[in-house]
């Protein structure tokens, strides 16, 4: 309940509210809003590029989970992904099955790949893990590379386009709803994970494991679910990569993938699915604005002629910039810009 | 039998290798608990600044070595002093992501100002072909063997007798005791840097002697994480004996089972011994306390 | 706080940089390129991109195509399949009618695609699997496959030991450009009944700084067939020089050029090159035009610069030639109508630093055959005139 004095609740369930005032559930209505019109109104480079940042949110939100609301600090995105998208690309080019029975598939198997390799969570903790994910990272993609027999090896594989009920989404316009359909299901999913017991004994563990122990959460249990369930969203982001790309290589899942994605969420915020939605916004959209600024400069300019090293230059600087004076990221940065307005002319 | 000794050699030498471009990792992690993701990117600029030096500007070898030392260390104390320092008590991953972009930032910047043309290195290493005890090898390798040596007699000294090498010691064990007791542990970071760049230093040149000087240069940054974890993340000794075993396997995987086997197996290694001895062979094993 | 702003200003900055663009009036010709400047292979991808660039330069600088000049739209992808993949995305809504790839990754990956969108794609990729159209109609590339000059150099070796039993090992770099021409190697063998042995377990770690442990599995080798780029190309010559391996290094397209020769040191020496483009010190007239260009623009002595400036050169020049001739015939100047012309037009000569190049509708390679070349005294030089399996 919202009045002058501030926001209260009289019940668990308001409480527990997604929303809580009526500005809230306004900006939530504009925000749906622009998401449902931008595809009208973007051009086909930018329509692709909004395709990129759906998929990209799902897996965000997936590694947040991970990361940022349980953290066990996780370099292996690019072989979970992998390992989604190889799944699903399996199932699409060696049966007939449908293309949701292929997801399926890839968020199952991604969940207990994603699961075995949490286990050296169990006793390694910080800096080691980190270091044992990226070891994990390295041996997926090998293993994708010379595992010829199951996945083509170092050739791509190329998918059919994928048809459901009848429907075969075609282009980038078609592939937006569904990528848009299923990061809301994504969205609306770890929101709510966070308002059960497991979302809640995840951040017990992040906050303080051995405690968390002394009050009867098994952590071995949590911290193997984190990475599971984790792995389960990244695996659905493996397989709308698989099906909307239609040709897969290992490129694409290498150890920069990891460490764009942590830089996803680094920038957006630790901790926060909002902040993954940022955070997958912004790292995706910056590069891909720098290239189309690179077409329109001259091709004497340092933007054209040095471009990758630019982009990388950018990158980094990003990440080592927000972290040094926003840790928290694009979603604290926007509570803060919320807050400014709402306690105007004070200051806290 | 000759294969075997070959193959020996052969491992031991770039063990050697990688020993040294992790040196510096072990440094920083020794004095201040940062992961250092940016250390192939200090043996790239270490690299590319004598190569620069010596072909561009004409100086001879000796002193662009020199220089190239001045220009890492004055790197390693600015990365401390802007980055690191702000990072201070952020949590693990942070300061892993900071160190990340930073080696982005720094890869970025050697192919903005020299390109991404591979050149050769000045031959002021002797490559000559020794041959020891029945196998064949380069000088330059003798070379990184014996830089290697002389560095863990060094740093043992360093670290067993010197002021500093104690109260580098005494900061990386508590650094609220070494604060009571006097030592300034801004001082201790600075100079773990300042020697963290000198290694890279030396381990660029030792590198690009043998594939040139490009970006290739500093993928062995990856390579260092199997060695420091085998070995220990604070241990210089651990540093030497985990370039060793990881130089031996990948020498003798890929000499006797080839197929690509031996780009995989340092990070098999790695999980391994993560699992049985997770502090690695001479590692510290870190008590946590609530 | 200070700095973020510093950030915002810099990108503002940029922006602003942007808007120096010209404008032309006559409707320019759109051509996508896609480089490696900076990736795994750049060590060849720098000089022949700047050939590619060197050559619209030329044709634009002489009024382009009967009024039109040529616009290129370009990116440096770094060898990376997902960002070239990006940048195909963007190029094929901005107009253009063909495009000259890179690597054998993503001319793989596309060959479907440029299919589906009805554009050339002229690569530098030669993988024979790219060279029927009956699979990719829309894919050319104007050399020798991978597997033909595989083949070359097998006959080469058995023509070298006639009769006799020899040990062949290829040492090829770990990636579909690498292993492109293992498996026509091993058939041509069979086929031909050759008295040889044929090792493929030396994968070259892309990034890889010693081969001694490969090496030394094949030491016993009488020839090395290298199927990678002049970096680690020379690298692994120096580490068999330093085994004292007595195998002769034969290398392919690649990796036989300028730079291994300065990189490869003393060991060099020797090493024969299977280089459909020759090399910048042979005496014929097509060489003239590329030096004269890279002179004036500041680029230059052609040694340095190396043979795949060249390269870059003339297959850009195979492409104009294509859209001149629909020019010619008066008509649109589109993918499909590109694709004809390339497949009917005559054969082109290059002046003597290629065989002529022909396309034909059952055979999209352009060249069957190839010069063979050794390194003596410091330079690569012609040891077979041009040589077909």
């Amino acid at each position: 309940m919202a009045t002058t004095t501030g926001v209260y609740h009289t019940s668990y369930r308001a409480d527990l509210a997604l929303r809580h005032t009526r500005l809230e559930y306004v900006r939530l209505a504009l925000a749906l809003a622009v998401v449902a019109a931008l595809p009208f109104y973007a051009s086909p480079f930018w329509l692709h590029v909004l395709d990129q940042i759906g998929i990209a949110v799902i897996g965000a939100i997936g590694l947040n989970i991970l990361v940022g609301y349980t953290g066990q600090i996780s370099l292996g995105q690019g072989g979970f992904l992998a390992v989604g998208a190889y799944s699903a690309g399996v199932v699409a080019t060696k049966s007939d099955l449908s293309p949701l029975v292929g997801v399926l598939v890839a968020v199952l198997v991604t969940a207990v790949v994603g699961a075995f390799f949490g286990l050296p969570a169990l006793r390694l903790k910080g800096l080691y893990l980190a270091i044992a994910t990226l070891a994990s990272q390295q041996i997926i993609v090998w293993l994708i590379v010379h595992w010829d027999f199951l996945t083509g090896g170092v050739d791509a594989i190329v998918l059919e386009p994928a048809t459901v009920f009848g429907w075969t989404p075609t282009g980038d316009f078609d592939w937006y709803w569904v990528i848009v359909g299923f990061a809301a299901l994504a969205t609306i999913t770890a929101t709510n994970l966070f308002r059960t017991g497991v979302g809640r004994a995840f951040v017990a563990i992040r906050d303080h494991d051995i405690a968390a122990e002394v009050i009867g959460l098994d952590p071995a249990r949590y911290k193997v679910l984190a990475f599971a369930v984790s792995s389960a969203f990244v695996g659905l982001a493996g397989a709308l990569t698989a099906y909307w790309t239609q040709i897969l290589t290992w490129e694409r899942f290498t150890l920069d993938v990891s460490i764009l994605y942590l830089a996803m969420i680094i920038v957006g915020g630790l901790g926060s699915v909002a902040g993954s939605i940022y955070g997958a916004a912004f790292m995706i959209a910056i590069p891909a604005y720098l290239d189309q600024l690179s077409l329109r400069v001259s091709a004497e300019s340092i933007l054209a002629t040095d471009l990758p090293a630019i982009k990388l230059l950018i990158f980094g600087l990003t990440i080592v910039l927000f972290l040094v004076f926003e840790p928290r990221g694009l979603a604290r940065i926007w509570q803060r810009a919320k807050d400014y307005l709402r306690l105007w002319p004070f200051r806290y | 039998m000759d294969t075997f000794i070959q193959l020996t050699v052969a491992g031991l030498s770039n063990g050697a290798i990688l020993a040294l471009a992790a040196l510096g990792f072990v440094l920083i992690y020794k004095a201040s608990g940062v992961i250092n993701f940016a250390q192939g990117q200090f043996l790239l600029i270490g690299a590319y600044v004598v190569w620069a030096l010596t072909v561009d500007a004409g100086l001879h070898w000796a002193l662009a070595v020199a220089g190239a030392i001045g220009v890492a260390i004055v790197l390693g104390l600015l990365v401390e002093r802007v980055i690191l320092r702000p990072l201070v008590g952020e949590p693990t991953i942070s300061v892993i992501m900071v160190t990340i972009g930073l080696a982005q930032v720094l890869g970025a910047l050697v192919q903005i100002i020299w390109g991404t043309e591979p050149r050769a290195f000045p031959e002021f290493i002797p490559d000559d072909v020794v041959t020891v005890g029945g196998a064949r090898m380069g000088e330059n390798r003798l070379w990184a063997l014996g830089l290697v040596v002389l560095a863990l007699v060094v740093f043992a000294v360093f670290f067993q007798r010197s002021r500093y090498g104690i109260a580098m010691r005494a900061v990386a064990d508590d650094q609220q005791a070494a604060l009571t007791m006097g030592i300034s542990v801004r001082r201790t970071f600075a100079l773990a840097w300042a020697l963290a760049g000198v290694s890279a230093v030396v381990g660029g040149i030792l590198i690009a002697n043998l594939i040139g000087v490009s970006g290739e240069v500093s993928n062995i940054g990856l390579l260092v994480f199997p060695v420091v974890i085998v070995g220990g993340l604070d241990s210089v000794p651990g540093a030497v004996v985990g370039g060793a075993i990881i130089g031996l396997l990948t020498a003798y995987t890929g000499g006797y089972l080839g197929g690509g086997l031996d780009a995989v197996i340092p990070y098999v290694a790695l999980v391994a011994i993560l699992l049985v001895k997770p502090y690695g062979l001479f590692g510290e094993v870190r008590i946590e306390r609530v | 706080m200070k700095l973020r702003i510093g950030a915002v200003a810099l990108v503002l900055a940029l922006t602003l940089v942007a808007g120096a663009q010209s404008r032309s009036t006559a409707p320019a010709i759109k051509i996508g390129a896609i480089f490696d400047r900076s990736g795994a292979t750049s060590d060849v991808g720098v000089p022949y991109s700047d050939g590619v660039l060197a050559y619209i330069a030329s044709v634009n600088s002489k009024g382009g195509v009967k009024g039109r000049k040529i616009q290129l739209l370009s990116q440096d992808t770094g060898y990376n399949v997902a960002r070239s993949e990006a940048f195909y995305q963007q190029l094929r809504t901005s107009g253009i009618v063909a495009i000259s790839g890179w690597a054998t990754a993503d001319t793989e990956a596309f060959k479907a695609r440029v299919a589906a969108d009805r554009l050339p794609y002229v690569s530098a990729s030669y993988a024979e699997s790219v060279a029927n159209p009956s699979d990719t109609p829309y894919n050319f590339f104007i050399a020798p496959s991978y597997s033909q000059q595989m083949r070359i150099a097998l006959k080469w070796i058995s023509r070298q030991n006639p009769g006799q039993q020899v040990k062949v090992a290829v040492c090829y770099s770990d990636s579909p450009f690498g292993r492109s021409p293992l498996e026509d190697g091993k058939r041509y063998i069979e086929s031909k009944r050759l008295p040889m042995s044929y090792d493929t377990q030396c994968a070259m770690r892309p990034g890889g700084t010693d081969f001694t442990a490969q090496l030394t599995r094949i030491r016993d080798s009488d020839y090395i067939i290298v199927q990678n780029t002049s970096a680690p190309a020379s690298t692994l010559a120096k580490d068999a020089a330093r085994l004292g391996m007595r195998a002769r290094i034969v290398l392919l397209n690649w990796a036989a050029d300028e730079l291994f020769v300065t990189l490869a040191g003393a060991a060099r020496a020797g090493a024969v090159g299977i280089q459909p483009f020759g090399t910048t010190a042979l005496k014929v007239p097509g060489l003239k035009a590329p030096t004269q260009w890279l002179q004036s623009h500041g680029g230059g002595s052609i040694h340095r610069k190396g043979i795949h400036y060249v390269q870059g050169w003339y297959t850009t020049a195979v492409l104009i030639a294509a859209i001149r001739r629909v020019v010619a015939q008066n008509e649109d100047v589109n993918g499909p109508n590109i694709k004809t012309a390339l497949e009917t037009m005559p054969a082109i000569g290059t002046g003597g630093v290629t065989a002529s190049i022909k396309f034909s509708k059952s055979y999209h390679a352009g060249q069957r055959g190839s010069r063979i070349f050794q390194v003596t005294r410091g330079r690569f030089r012609q040891i077979a005139p041009l040589t077909t399996p």
